[in-house]
């Protein structure tokens, strides 16, 4: 159990979240990936290194054999963070569910196009595509329109 | 499983579409090549028990992971050589069908053919224009969130 405390502090000091714990536990992880997401930034990995990325440069997100990966426009990193996860501290940030797997960040995407069986096609800037599964289509249609997108199954 | 369910809900949608372009197909067929025909009560049933068993192919396209679209096309084309067999097959078994005339048989398969295309065709028109709509609502989400920030 954490205890929280806010301490006001001058204008001519920097705003900071402190995290005091006595070990690095999944709850104190998810906290400060929530700080960071709210800051504009994910932490992830790449090649063992760590490194922070701005959301607005992550084009899409998907869970893959259990782990989550980050698409920019060049490179892939790995985040800890679970999909449902992010699909909840990203959703400001105009990210939104596709299907059962990926989370796609609508900013990024350039058109949209059908594809076989009521599903569609996301052509992203990246020139990547990703589909958008049927179940997922209302939800995706509602986040456009500004309203907040939940799946539809 | 609500997944499962969608589907079957879209198959039951997907058999009465096949049973009313069934009955047009039989009226057109008939009308050309057995035009003085006259069939029982029981003929009645033929459409929705072709669409049935035309139906039962298409249970080929589920999957409960996310298909690419190269092995959507695969099955769908896999479901339309199926629902060929079943349509073919059923016509053979029957009595109304003069399967013997090699011209009712070609006409039968591309029936089938012309009615399994204009489902999908109906469908990509549906979406095309549904994926038009999303394309303008896009453009303007993109148009704000770029002005706010």
């Amino acid at each position: 159990m954490l205890d929280v405390a806010i301490e006001k502090i001058g204008k001519e000091e920097t705003e900071q979240v402190l995290i005091r714990c006595h070990e690095m536990r999944e709850e104190v992880k998810e906290i400060a990936d929530f700080v960071r997401s709210r800051q504009g930034s994910l932490s992830c990995t790449l090649e063992g290194a760590q490194y922070e990325i701005a959301v607005a440069d992550v084009y899409y997100i998907e869970s893959v054999d259990g782990r989550t990966f980050l698409y920019t426009q060049e490179k892939t990193y790995e985040t800890g963070s679970r999909l449902y996860e992010l699909e909840e501290l990203l959703r400001a940030k105009r990210f939104q569910r596709i299907s059962k797997s990926t989370l796609v960040n609508l900013m990024k995407i350039q058109s949209i196009q059908p594809a076989l069986n009521g599903r569609f096609l996301l052509l992203l800037k990246s020139g990547e595509k990703v589909i958008l599964s049927r179940n997922y289509v209302k939800a995706f249609r509602d986040s456009l329109k500004g309203e907040r997108g939940h799946e539809g199954i | 499983m609500k997944e499962f369910k969608q589907f079957l809900v879209n198959k039951m949608i997907l058999f009465f579409m096949l049973t009313t372009g069934i009955s047009v197909a039989i009226f057109f067929i008939g009308s050309a090549f057995d035009k003085d025909a006259r069939f029982g009560y029981d003929a009645l049933l033929v459409p929705a028990k072709y669409a049935f068993l035309c139906v039962l192919p298409t249970f080929v396209t589920y999957s409960r992971r996310e298909l690419s679209i190269k092995m959507q096309i695969f099955r769908t084309l896999l479901e339309l050589l199926l629902v060929e067999a079943v349509v073919l097959g059923i016509a053979f078994d029957s009595d109304y069908m003069d399967t013997g005339n090699i011209s009712v048989t070609v006409a039968l398969a591309a029936s089938v053919l012309v009615i399994f295309a204009a489902v999908y065709l109906f469908a990509w028109f549906k979406d095309a224009a549904e994926a038009v709509e999303m394309n303008q609502t896009l453009v303007e989400l993109q148009k704000q969130e770029i002005q706010k920030n």
